[in-house]
């Protein structure tokens, strides 16, 4: 098959729907990934106005410019835009579009999921500003704190817009951290291992791991204020046994690791553009592996330096200022490996380059005051002043702004195939280095002064009058800055300029393809021998369009990739993906339909919802497999292995392993809300314990037992050829027996809106119910599947992946259980 | 997956250990126990003695993942786990170095 027959017939195979019906269709991670970039930075620009707003409201004392009310709008959605739509959305777009290019494969590991993830970003990202558009946005700070959250003194709407379209957008953040995950880990090139990967694969890695380890707390405060406002459940009010400090440590333990979720992806984009610019391989590769590995587990043992000054022991503030400390320590073996790389290398200041260099002097003052707000005595004194805004300022505009445009010009010529024409971006960059600089240090000397932090407005006497008229022109030209640079874009997107294929003459596998990228990246896919391939075999893309790697004969009009053993790189299963369809975007939409009713109070459409939930996902899982076993697939270059669904450890088995970390998570954050109010809240013990059940947790016991074992069996029975049906019906037993005793706590918990210990304990029943409920469903639908002949001795991925469910189900059953009960015992 | 997990383990490990240390002094102030030895409070030396295991479990993690029967085939695991591992030890000395020097439960 000659090249131009390939690329057609591939095409054909690959391609999105044409047109703009494509966008709702489409599941193609290229696609995917413009469109998340693309609504990222929409929603940059949004933030952006709101900050100028907030700097025009500033800039004089006494303004009349904007209303408190309005004021604590726009600086709340400002502070919520940029984290939640902004930063976030950027890394999971950059990602998506980036890494089966990078990695040498088709497409990530669940084409669908990207697609769903994405509407679900789209969707919640919306419910924000059409709140703000009504004048009815959330007004309590980013960070939302209870009391002021709670229900007595924000009794409107506003906070439930930002915790019910913040969570809305969550599913979007852990689904691709999922996809992320077992996309790295697994759909790799052949001969990619652990230490051939690209740097940006290990941050992205190390980072969707951090999503799904991080997210969860606040998923789960999000969901506890929620029932607190909505149901009256007293998770954070003092007075009946709950505590407004819980929801700090919930939303910490997410926050700051969620500053390093942001910066280790741009950290990643400088590990990998630094060295192309520098001319030389970076500098110290394991080191920079370990040094993200060990930022990202540092950065969740800070979480308790926000709440320095919430009168929490001495003790207790002293093990989170040392190890805030310590975090500078693996920030530092980053900013000199890469001082090393330009040492060593012969840096060209082309456009990234400039954001590199802006993006070290700015991180590093950020990164120094970090240190400054570590040390307890020096926070208790700048905490909620804008030297903290300031701070957090540099670290994030400096960690991820200058590193993301770096990567935006970087990785331009490869998402349109053209080369800038016009140079407005060196002078939008200028213009941004110093707007940014004259804005934010005015801000730490201001905050040093005594300016407190969300401030509406301030009086001439208190001083502090010049600085902030300073900073406020800074930030109008920091906007301007920035506008030139979309201007930049657009006349790139305008000009028909041709660029070369690899205008950087870059190593990585992303330049192997033509650009703008074909809609299956490789015509065959590479055998990797080194980190930079284009480097070791300058013919590789000639190559590939050849046909000369692997899946090189498009076969059955299959989308057709393979994965890897996770740490040599050995092809290990031929995966054939899912087609166009719409399902994911009518499934967000259903998705949403859920979360709008609980907004609005339309609880009656919510089982609806749900209903709908549960059919389309049937239907999304249905729609995959066969009925026959498929013989070893020759992936050509003489090597043949096993489909994906005749494997134990399929993509959906790793991909549900994942799943399931996140939710372990938010199960442990569960628990430890429990031990935290039970131990720590002033309103302790309650009015009345649980009385223990003997019977309800005896059965509920028996469940978890019965239905892990019997799931087990039934696998076994399903291997060697027999009928799985009666060990299904076992199963399902099971879980309907852990189903009910979890039910007869959730009736039985004392008096829930009266103490947050009975609240709790409704919460953790409510959350067994649900997980018992889902593995039953999971175990009807296998019983559907294996009397529909989807399954066979061969084709067992299905029975694995339930395993882990009614597992989990079976586990977490007992624990909430023991709980309760052991609470009920205790007293 | 061993492979990734040799370069987890020992920040993972360090990640729970911090953490059940923080809720252990919680639990310790809430309980209101009092009482001295050697005139060391209970409460210090309980938290020390939690200290000393922590740090013996990650000498341990460490010594394991030098250890050839356990060690990763490919070089560069080595020397990243090696790399985490050092770092799970350090950082369970220093951030929790404060058991023995701070106040407790005030």
């Amino acid at each position: 098959m000659k090249a131009l027959e390939r690329h057609r017939k591939l095409t054909t195979i690959w391609a999105s729907e044409p047109g703009f019906r494509g966008w709702f269709s489409t599941v193609n991670h290229t696609d995917l990934g413009r469109m998340f970039l693309t609504t990222a930075f929409f929603f940059f620009i949004v933030g952006g106005l709101l900050a100028m707003l907030i700097r025009a409201q500033l800039a004089t004392p006494h303004s009349a410019f904007a209303g408190a009310e309005i004021y604590n709008q726009i600086f709340t959605m400002h502070g919520t835009i940029m984290m939640f739509l902004f930063a976030i959305p950027t890394f999971e777009g950059l990602a998506i579009y980036l890494l089966p290019k990078i990695l040498g494969s088709r497409d990530l590991a669940f084409p669908r999921l990207t697609a769903y993830g994405y509407w679900c970003y789209v969707f919640g990202g919306s419910m924000l500003l059409v709140a703000m558009v009504l004048g009815i946005a959330p007004e309590g700070g980013w960070f939302m704190y209870p009391p002021l959250s709670g229900p007595i003194h924000s009794p409107g709407i506003n906070t439930d817009f930002w915790l019910i379209g913040i969570t809305f957008v969550e599913i979007s953040a852990i689904a691709a951290a999922v996809e992320i995950t077992v996309s790295v880990l697994k759909y790799r090139a052949p001969g990619m291992s652990l230490d051939k990967m690209p740097i940006f694969a290990w941050y992205a890695l190390i980072t969707a791991l951090m999503i799904l380890t991080g997210f969860p707390p606040l998923i789960l405060g999000s969901v506890l204020l929620e029932l607190e406002r909505a149901f009256g459940l007293p998770f954070f009010q003092v007075d009946l046994g709950g505590d407004s400090l819980l929801w700090q440590h919930l939303f910490w333990l997410f926050g700051h690791p969620e500053v390093y979720i942001i910066f280790l992806p741009a950290a990643g984009v400088i590990s990998t553009v630094l060295p192309v610019m520098c001319r030389t391989p970076l500098l110290g590769y394991g080191w920079v592996v370990a040094a993200a590995v060990s930022l990202a587990f540092l950065s969740f043992g800070l979480w308790v330096h926000h709440m320095f000054t919430t009168g929490i022991p001495h003790m207790g503030l002293a093990f989170f200022s040392a190890a805030s400390t310590l975090v500078a320590v693996p920030t530092g073996i980053q900013i000199f490996a890469w001082i090393g790389t330009m040492w060593k290398g012969k840096p060209d200041l082309r456009l990234p380059m400039l954001h590199i260099l802006g993006f070290f002097c700015t991180f590093v003052i950020g990164g120094l005051t970090g240190v400054m707000v570590a040390v307890v005595p020096f926070d208790w004194q700048a905490h909620d002043t804008a030297f903290i805004t300031a701070h957090l300022h540099y670290v994030l505009f400096g960690g991820f702004v200058f590193p993301i445009f770096a990567g935006l010009y970087y990785w331009l010529p490869h998402f349109t195939g053209r080369q800038r024409f016009f140079r407005l971006g060196e002078f939008a960059f200028a213009l941004i280095f110093v707007g940014f600089h004259v804005t934010f240090l005015a801000m730490h000397w201001v905050g040093l002064l005594g300016q407190r932090r969300r401030i509406p407005t301030y009086a001439p006497e208190d001083g502090w009058t010049t600085i902030n008229l300073i900073s406020s022109v800074g930030s109008f030209v920091l906007a301007i800055g920035i506008a030139m640079v979309l201007l930049d874009v657009i006349l790139h997107g305008l000009t028909f300029y041709r660029g070369p294929r690899n205008p950087w003459n870059a190593g990585t596998l992303e330049w192997a393809m033509t650009t703008p990228p074909p809609a299956y990246n490789f015509a065959s896919l590479p055998h990797v021998t080194g980190r930079e391939p284009l480097h070791d075999d300058p013919e590789l893309p000639a190559r590939l369009a050849r046909g000369e790697g692997y899946l090189g004969t498009p076969k059955h009009d299959w989308r057709e990739t393979l994965t890897v053993d996770i740490a040599s790189g050995r092809p290990d299963m031929h995966v054939i993906y899912p087609g166009n369809t719409r399902l994911p975007i009518v499934m967000s939409a259903v998705t949403g339909l859920f979360f709008l009713s609980l907004l609005l109070k339309f609880y009656w459409t919510v089982p609806v919802a749900v209903a709908g939930v549960i059919c389309l996902a049937w239907r999304w899982v249905w729609k995959q497999g066969r009925k026959d076993d498929l013989e070893p697939m020759s992936l050509g270059r003489g090597l043949k292995v096993a489909n994906a669904a005749m494997s134990r450890r399929s993509p959906g088995w790793w991909g549900t392993a994942f799943l399931l970390t996140a939710n372990a998570t938010f199960f442990g954050s569960l628990l430890f809300g429990f031990a935290f109010l039970w131990t720590v809240a002033p309103g302790w013990p309650p009015p009345a314990w649980l009385a223990a059940s003997p019977f309800e947790l005896g059965a509920g016991l028996a469940g978890a037992v019965l239905s892990s074992g019997a799931m087990r069996h039934t696998m076994r029975t399903n291997r060697k050829g027999g009928k799985p049906v009666l060990g299904l019906i076992l199963t399902l037993a099971g879980a309907l027996a852990i189903a009910f005793a979890c039910a007869a706590l959730m009736t039985r918990a004392p008096a829930p809106v009266e103490h947050a210990y009975g609240a709790t304990l409704l919460v953790l029943g409510g959350y067994g119910l649900f997980h018992a409920c889902l593995a039953a469903l999971m175990v009807v639908f296998l019983i559907a599947r294996v009397r529909g002949g989807y399954t066979s001795s061969g084709r067992q991925a299905e029975f694995s992946i339930v395993t882990l469910w009614v597992d989990y189900a079976a586990v977490i059953g007992v624990l909430i259980l023991l709980v309760a009960h052991a609470s009920g015992f205790s007293s | 997956m061993k492979d990734i997990l040799r370069i987890l383990i020992a920040p993972l490990t360090w990640l729970a250990a911090f953490s059940a240390i923080y809720g252990l002094h919680g639990v310790l102030c809430a309980s209101g126990i009092s009482g001295q030895t050697l005139g060391i409070s209970w409460v210090r030396l309980i938290l020390m003695g939690a200290y000393i295991l922590v740090i013996l479990g990650q000498i341990a993690l460490v010594a394991v993942l030098y250890h050839p029967k356990f060690a990763s085939r490919s070089s560069f695991v080595r020397f990243v786990s090696h790399a985490t591992g050092w770092v799970g030890l350090v950082a369970a000395i220093w951030s929790l170095a404060p058991v023995v020097m701070t106040s407790h439960c005030g």
